[in-house]
């Protein structure tokens, strides 16, 4: 388990992650965006190989978390969850916005 | 006349150069013959009255009667008495010119129906059509990407705020005769992506909503005033964020909607205002402005339980659920080797600073361990 800023990656067993989803693209610099910043448009990504589908991460050759404000993160080959940080609102909660 | 960009366009004050020519235009522009009389209103919420009115049947009039909206002599009496809720003085003099007004337009005897499909959605539909099949899909989402895109969710919050404003007015009816109009300047996220329309795009130019029937043309002007905050959400502190010259006003604190002195009040804010403070949300936006880690040092909030993942604060708030937050570091320093406290809110029954740390990433207490943070 590994966190950086606002973002939180799970390890999570290869069978738990859904077969169906169709990747998410890549932006315009090559990287996989893990989450935007709302205010200051800067982000996590992952600049290496794998994919992104459905909040699940899957490095096959493990790889490395990188944002603009955080020290990178290394990150061993296998499959994540990504979880966005979140605050309570009562009755209901939001995403964190960094 | 300057020309002016979408965005401008869409946040344009002010009444705009011969709206009525424009709106001609645009009836020729599809075919259609050009209505008999244009009436040109101070604000969207006059324009839906006027529309709900001259076009409603006995239903309709008798709620907008209730309302305070009615065309019978001296509204504002009754109005008045019946509107003590009204948010301000503002509201009082739509209703009296709004009366007025209506009184002299039944002369004008039958608009006719709806011509809003021919003149808007027909032409607007063909013309995203032909883009869309010159484009492809990728090529429209591109475009659409670079114009309209980038604007729309802006606009959008702009129009449902007006909507919902109109709603409080006059109810249920007035809301669905908001859904007539043709936005004007607000149809701006749209208008920029489409090839040729030029008699709805000088419409929006020059005008704001407007409701087009076989037989007359309602338009209404631009807003007299309008305040944005940095998000381009209605704001203003100290008077109304938006407002027509009727009387029309949208008082808001960063795109909520409040009361007239809400704004006023935030000036100076104590602990003990905030804690009375009925409304939960208007208490949240007052907690906001405040500054939740000063409101956890000026109320004498405790600390109630700390670990390795940070501190566990809780304050109890009269007739509402307790205040509990964690405080956490980022673990990597600021560029002046400080490093950035924060405050996240998290469930009441929160009891633990790891217990809250995971419930904002929806893992259980035990499950939140992380190797690396940074």
């Amino acid at each position: 388990m590994y966190r950086q800023g606002d973002i939180l990656i799970m390890p999570v067993p290869e069978e738990s992650a859904p077969r169906t989803l169709r990747p998410e693209p890549r932006d315009a610099r090559g990287r996989l965006i893990l989450a935007h910043g709302e205010a200051t448009g800067h982000c996590h990504a992952i600049p290496g190989p794998g994919t992104l589908s459905g909040g699940f991460l899957h490095l096959p050759e493990g790889g490395r978390l990188v944002h603009e404000e955080h020290a990178a993160i290394s990150l061993p080959k296998g499959w994540y969850r990504v979880i966005r940080q979140r605050e309570y609102v009562p009755g209901s909660h939001r995403v964190v916005a960094d | 006349m300057a020309t002016l960009t979408w965005e401008r366009v869409a946040m344009a004050t002010g009444p705009g150069e011969d709206p009525e020519a424009a709106v001609r235009q645009a009836y020729r522009e599809t075919g259609l013959a050009e209505p008999d009389n244009v009436l040109v209103l101070p604000s969207p919420a006059a324009g839906a009255v006027a529309a709900a009115w001259l076009t409603g049947g006995d239903t309709v009039r008798r709620a907008l009667e209730e309302a305070g909206l009615g065309a019978s002599p001296e509204p504002d009496d009754q109005g008045a008495a019946a509107s003590q809720e009204s948010r301000d003085q503002g509201a009082a003099a739509l209703r009296r010119s709004v009366g007025a007004a209506l009184r002299s337009w039944e002369a004008l005897g039958d608009p006719g129906r709806s011509v809003r499909d021919a003149v808007r959605t027909v032409p607007w539909e063909r013309a995203r059509s032909a883009a869309y099949a010159e484009l492809g899909p990728v090529g429209w989402a591109a475009l659409w990407d670079e114009t309209g895109g980038r604007l729309w969710p802006q606009v959008n919050r702009l129009v449902n705020d007006i909507r919902r404003e109109i709603a409080e007015l006059g109810g249920e009816e007035l809301r669905q005769a908001t859904l007539d109009a043709v936005l004007g300047q607000h149809d701006a996220p749209w208008l920029s992506a489409f090839e040729g329309l030029d008699g709805l795009k000088r419409t929006a130019e020059r005008a704001g909503w407007w409701w087009p029937f076989e037989r007359l043309a309602i338009i209404t002007e631009r807003p007299v005033e309008l305040h944005l905050d940095d998000l381009g959400r209605l704001h203003r502190a100290d008077g109304p964020a938006m407002s027509y010259s009727d009387g029309f006003t949208l008082h808001a604190w960063h795109g909520m909607p409040v009361p007239a002195d809400f704004g006023a009040a935030m000036s100076d804010l104590t602990v003990e205002r905030i804690r009375e403070e009925a409304n939960a949300e208007l208490r949240r936006a007052m907690l906001e402005h405040f500054g939740l880690d000063r409101y956890l040092a000026e109320s004498g909030a405790k600390p109630v339980h700390s670990d390795e993942t940070g501190v566990l604060w809780r304050v109890e708030l009269p007739d509402d659920e307790p205040l509990a937050m964690v405080e956490v570091v980022n673990s990597t320093p600021e560029p002046d080797g400080t490093s950035r406290t924060y405050f996240l809110r998290v469930p009441p029954w929160v009891r633990r600073a790891r217990e809250g740390v995971a419930w904002t990433f929806g893992v259980a207490e035990e499950d939140y361990r992380p190797e690396r943070e940074t």
